[in-house]
């Protein structure tokens, strides 16, 4: 038995004991099992299910309910020539109506990262880096960041430390105190 | 605010053998809970490797989702994704089989490790074991709920006839799901897979594990980690051409050897020898007989033999098998016996010739 240790990124680190290897050595030479065979040895297999150990638990399968939505229905596509990339919705801060046929695919499109793209279409592209909390929502973006942002003629992209990110809508803060006006 | 860097690890790009580098592009998305702002955490993310995430991780944790882009047609791919928080318990797990491909035999240590960007397999009527830590578990009366526990699901999915090209995962059937409440290692072997099917040994599909957080208000339950493993069918083949005792008087008959769902690591072959069958005999193997596969999912192959009296050196019985070669030991996948006369006896009194 040989101690293991793993770290989770946290600086903690975790020692278990770990016995040796159980899968068994291949055999010498053995004719075709059957279905019928293999019946028998999964009737006792599932009778020690090493998971009957364990608590079994109740719920809907969380991965088909929380499974991750689809990558490209949760990003733009930005298309140019024959290359294409994609970044979060809420990325694009701003197209310009002589752009807006460049959000959409095209077929027989290569697909770019976001940095190769980017790259060859500096001409039309624009990125304005924003905070954590800006992309939150819970900071303005800078009045002379909006400010160029509108006189732009080029499509803006957000991006965080370059990369892609959804800036949410600015959150307004609401007034305990303020009453509510009936009609 | 807390600050906190993590280790993210590509886990590789290849969810299917289809996955090439030139064809397909990544990206790693990071999903801050529960505000819901995604960020293209990556630049250009490699086929495999390790990078800290720049995004600082809100309370409520983030989700990391590595997707591949096929271009033509568009098709996507997700091939990993993971939860983080910042009282989560963190998870990992790993499948060994008997078949070393896809598994790192230079790895010190006790646990396996598997290549990323490989794909772990296995055989219908092979063991396989799981290993799944689980660390970072609180137990305190105060504590969350979601710091002291995590699912843990095994899913089973057949191919059908195919190879899993294009797998719809949502279809998996949840075999079982369990909570595990300590810190450590568990250690689960499985005699066989539970993948259904009619016949077991021809059963095709994959087995995957997966360890989900509990939901709370931060976030729903999310995946903490998932492997899984692909699980091919028992080879079978014929001997076309000849019959059991079957009396050969002239020349060997032209036999076809069907061989089906050979492994994809195998070498697979027919052999002669004198006498009666033997399991575990070494005979003389066909020429023309063999068929080495070493690729990603099994193969069917039809091969013929013709003119092959050489191999037998003298009459009486004798045995062909079909012998196949895997990482799990040699099997006979056939075998025929049968009587072999070819002297030829001339019955009759002397003839004799006068000039």
């Amino acid at each position: 038995m040989k101690p293991y240790s793993f770290s989770n990124g946290l600086g903690v680190s975790f020692f278990l004991i770990l016995t040796s290897n159980v899968l068994a050595a291949p055999v010498a030479m053995q004719d075709v099992v059957t279905h019928e065979q293999l019946v028998l040895v999964r009737s006792k297999s599932d009778n020690l299910d090493p998971m009957k150990l364990l608590a079994e638990t109740q719920g809907a399968d969380p991965s088909v309910v929380n499974r991750p939505k689809s990558l490209l229905d949760q990003s733009d596509i930005i298309c140019f020539g024959n290359f294409a990339t994609l970044v979060p919705k809420r990325a694009i801060l701003q197209i310009p109506k002589n752009l807006a046929g460049r959000i959409q695919i095209k077929p027989g499109v290569t697909i770019q990262s976001w940095s190769d793209f980017f790259a060859a279409n500096r001409g039309w592209i624009t990125t304005v880096e924003v905070s954590r909390t800006q992309a939150e929502g819970n900071a303005p973006i800078a009045e002379e960041t909006a400010t160029r942002i509108s006189k732009s003629s080029n499509l803006i992209v957000a991006t965080y430390l370059g990369g892609p990110i959804s800036v949410l809508p600015i959150k307004v803060a609401v007034d305990k105190n303020s009453k509510i006006s009936k009609p | 605010m807390k600050t906190i860097f993590f280790r993210l690890i590509t886990l590789g790009v290849v969810g299917c053998s289809c996955i090439s580098a030139q064809t397909y592009t990544n990206y790693i998305r990071q999903t801050q809970m529960p505000a819901g702002v995604t960020w293209d955490a990556s630049d250009t993310v490699a086929a495999s490797g390790t990078q800290l995430s720049a995004l600082i991780i809100n309370p409520g944790g983030a989700r990391f989702d590595l997707w591949t882009l096929k271009s033509e047609p568009l098709t996507e791919y997700l091939l990993a994704s993971s939860y983080v928080g910042t009282y989560i318990p963190i998870s990992q797990i790993v499948i060994d089989t008997e078949d070393t491909y896809g598994k790192d035999l230079t790895a010190s240590g006790s646990l396996p490790v598997n290549i990323p960007a490989k794909l772990r397999r296995t055989r219908a009527d092979r063991p396989f074991t799981v290993y799944v830590t689980v660390g970072g578990m609180l137990s305190g009366a105060t504590d969350p709920e979601a710091s002291k526990s995590v699912k843990f699901l095994r899913h089973v999915q057949s191919y059908g006839t195919g190879v899993g090209v294009g797998l719809d995962r949502t279809q998996a059937t949840l075999k079982s799901q369990s909570s595990i409440t300590v810190n450590g290692l568990k250690t689960l072997t499985y005699s066989v897979t539970s993948i259904p099917g009619s016949n077991l040994s021809k059963l095709r599909g994959e087995e995957r594990f997966s360890v989900y957080s509990l939901a709370d208000y931060q976030a729903p339950e999310s995946q903490l980690a998932s492997e899984f493993i692909q699980v091919w069918p028992v080879a079978d083949a014929t001997i076309s051409g000849i019959t059991q005792n079957q009396e050969i008087r002239y020349a060997m008959p032209t036999l076809t050897l069907y061989y089906n769902d050979v492994y994809p690591d195998s070498r697979t072959y027919a052999q002669v020898y004198q006498g009666e069958q033997v399991l575990g005999t070494v005979g003389t193997v066909v020429t023309g007989s063999s068929l080495i596969w070493d690729a990603a999912e099994p193969k069917n192959d039809v091969l013929t033999l013709s003119d092959w009296d050489r191999f037998f050196t003298r009459d009486g019985r004798w045995t062909m098998e079909v012998v196949t070669e895997t990482p799990f030991g040699s099997t006979r996948l056939a075998w025929v016996t049968f009587s072999l006369n070819r002297s030829i006896e001339v019955n009759g009194t002397s003839l004799t010739t006068i000039e």
